[in-house]
């Protein structure tokens, strides 16, 4: 290919080029939500498998001892348990789809209507501790980042490992003894639902919460900040003298957060697990309070409902991540 | 070149500070798990002295509702709280880096893809939410801790193990030992597994804080042991009940758990610098 390159052919190679951008989106977009898929189908397959790990005879726990053994029969009947597992299973499949997810054992409501009404409370939480995580990360690692001190960074290390070895029930318990029972900034339960009125219930274990997530964060954060700051376009901000915030997010800031939001989205199931916590501390009407309830009085199906409606928001969320990621730095590589 | 040499070495230095910080803790609280309880005046579980007292010279981290002394109980939940996490660690450990190295080494496509499809499909859920729900079904108590821990923990071991399998599965030394007509069995054994699990095993180590905190938290939920016995979660718990009128008997459980927790994280730090120094070298 000596000599110049007709305009045509160029225009050409670009053309192409965009067009192969956007098939190997699609390929990446199929192929996610086709994992993402077959995930999901292996989360229902597995919650539906949970309950036959119980010792003991599920339909006589929800009946009670003094149940007859034609009133056992006809219930096993009645919840298909006569048939088959592969039908069983079918009809469990088909029901998730049709909103249904079974029955609670003791209170007859059923278990679609459980999550609908406590899950907003938690994602309420999850979404205010994310929120207060990356407003507490990002100033972090920047500030670690520029600073040209050694210390400041081993500091930094030793502080997110140690604080990620504290158990946040227990940070949770000393929040509300300080907060709650000392300095009355935070009342120790209750609940009232709706935005804002529900902030004062929720910063406290918001804020503990997000203390699983902030060292996590701020170090892929930072790792990746100084990464950034290796690149020769930082010099050119500096040297063309860009305005202070446009220099961070524009150069420092935009070009690092595609590792951070694929971790962001894999942290949610470690959120739930912290938000359950926070629930039964704090008194809130979520849906991981509803979950220690169910679990203690043996109310089988509102635990297989809740566990799998948690692993298909985490499914979700991971595809969401991984896609995000992808467009925000097509460097980045899914394992 | 000497340059390198002291920033090598004062590396070096920086992940012994480390280990040595870690290994001493925990140590100690060893030691002081199997010195206290024994020692003490105070049986650890038997209800007696004045309930909710103060931190004093008699009670040095006071007494709880039923009047039992909070030091001795911190010190008798040690192994407890330490085994249980301990043997959740291992457990796993070993189940899941066998499955995983032979998921890595094997040509079938569709074993790798169902066991493969199940292992996601358990990585899905929230680690703590499947353990909570695993045992609400199987009944609370250590031993379902444990059974739960290693129904759920595999799979994460397993999918680590596996992506190392397929790197040392091409090694040169595997493919020498195949050519020298060794067994199939003794190739997994001697040549592979113990180059897989070099890599679960330093899992395994950040595993464990996360694992020793949720043995606490269930307890705390109310799943773990039954009463009286002493352990941090449940302690926290009883604690809990009466924080308006004392902080004691749930701060120091509380802070035995943080020592526990950061001491391995100590461990587990220097340990990965020196395996990074050794990697460099």
């Amino acid at each position: 290919m000596a000599g110049v390159i007709p305009t045509s052919l160029s225009s050409g190679k670009e053309e192409d080029g965009a067009n192969r951008n956007r098939a190997a989106l699609r390929r990446v977009f199929y192929g996610r939500s086709l994992r993402s898929l077959s995930v999901g189908f292996w989360v229902m397959v597995i919650a539906f498998l949970m309950i036959r790990l119980s010792p003991g005879d599920p339909v006589r726990i929800a009946l009670g001892s003094e149940a007859t053994e034609a009133s056992v029969a006809e219930m096993r009947h009645k919840l298909g348990l006569d048939q088959s597992i592969f039908y069983q299973f079918y009809r469990y499949f088909i029901n998730i789809f049709k909103g249904d997810l079974g029955y609670s054992y003791f209170s007859n409501r059923s278990v679609t209507s459980v999550v609908t009404t406590h899950l907003p409370v938690t994602l309420m939480i999850i979404a205010l501790s994310i929120f207060l995580g990356i407003l507490l990360a990002i100033p972090i690692a920047l500030f670690v980042a520029l600073s040209k001190n050694q210390v400041t960074t081993y500091l930094f290390r030793a502080f997110t490992s140690i604080s990620l070895a504290l158990p946040g029930f227990f940070l949770a318990v000393v929040g509300l003894y300080f907060f709650g029972i000392k300095l009355r900034w935070a009342p120790a339960a209750g609940y009232e639902p709706g935005f804002p009125g529900n902030l004062q219930f929720i910063w406290l274990p918001a804020l503990v919460n997000c203390g699983s997530l902030v060292p996590v964060l701020s170090r892929v954060l930072h790792s990746s900040l100084m990464d950034t700051l290796d690149e020769e376009f930082v010099e050119t901000g500096v040297i063309r003298g860009v305005s202070k915030i446009r220099f961070y997010w524009s150069y420092l800031l935009r070009p690092s957060l595609a590792p951070t939001v694929v971790l962001l989205s894999y942290m949610i199931g470690v959120m739930i697990g912290g938000t359950v916590i926070m629930e039964t501390i704090f008194s809130l009407p979520g849906i991981g309070r509803e979950l220690i309830t169910a679990v203690d009085s043996r109310d089988y199906p509102v635990v297989q409902g809740i566990v799998m409606i948690f692993g298909l928001i985490v499914v979700f969320f991971s595809f969401i991540g991984d896609l995000l990621g992808y467009l925000l730095d097509r460097r980045v590589t899914l394992s | 070149m000497t340059i390198v040499n002291t920033k090598a070495r004062k590396r070096m230095r920086e992940g012994s500070f480390g280990l040595y910080t870690g290994f001493t803790m925990i140590l100690t609280l060893i030691v002081a798990g199997a010195i206290v309880p024994w020692l003490s005046k105070y049986d650890p579980n038997a209800p007696g002295g004045t309930p909710i007292a103060r931190p004093s010279g008699a009670h040095w981290f006071g007494t709880d509702l039923l009047g039992r002394d909070v030091f001795t109980r911190v010190f008798d939940a040690v192994f407890i709280d330490l085994g249980t996490a301990i043997i959740g660690v291992s457990i796993p450990l070993v189940v899941g880096t066998i499955i995983g190295t032979l998921l890595g080494i094997s040509r079938s496509k569709r074993v790798n893809s169902v066991v493969g499809s199940i292992i996601d499909g358990i990585n899905a859920f929230p680690f703590l939410i499947f353990v909570i729900a695993l045992i609400a079904f199987i009944g609370p108590g250590i031993p379902s801790i444990i059974l739960a821990l290693s129904l759920v923990n595999w799979a994460r071991y397993a999918r680590v193990a596996r992506t190392r399998a397929v790197v040392v599965n091409q090694q040169g030394y595997v493919e020498a030992a195949r050519i020298l007509g060794f067994s199939k069995v003794r190739i997994l054994f001697k040549h592979i597994i113990p180059n897989v699990s070099s890599e679960t095993r330093a899992y395994a180590l950040s595993d464990f804080i996360i694992v020793i905190i949720a043995v606490a938290a269930l307890s705390f939920l109310g799943m773990g042991t039954p009463p009286p016995q002493a352990e941090w979660g449940a302690m926290i718990r009883d604690g809990t009940q009466i924080l308006a009128l004392a902080w004691w008997p749930t701060i120091f459980p509380g802070l035995a758990l943080c020592w526990a927790g950061v001491a391995v994280a100590f461990v587990a730090e220097g340990l990965q610098r020196r395996l990074r120094e050794t990697n460099s070298k």
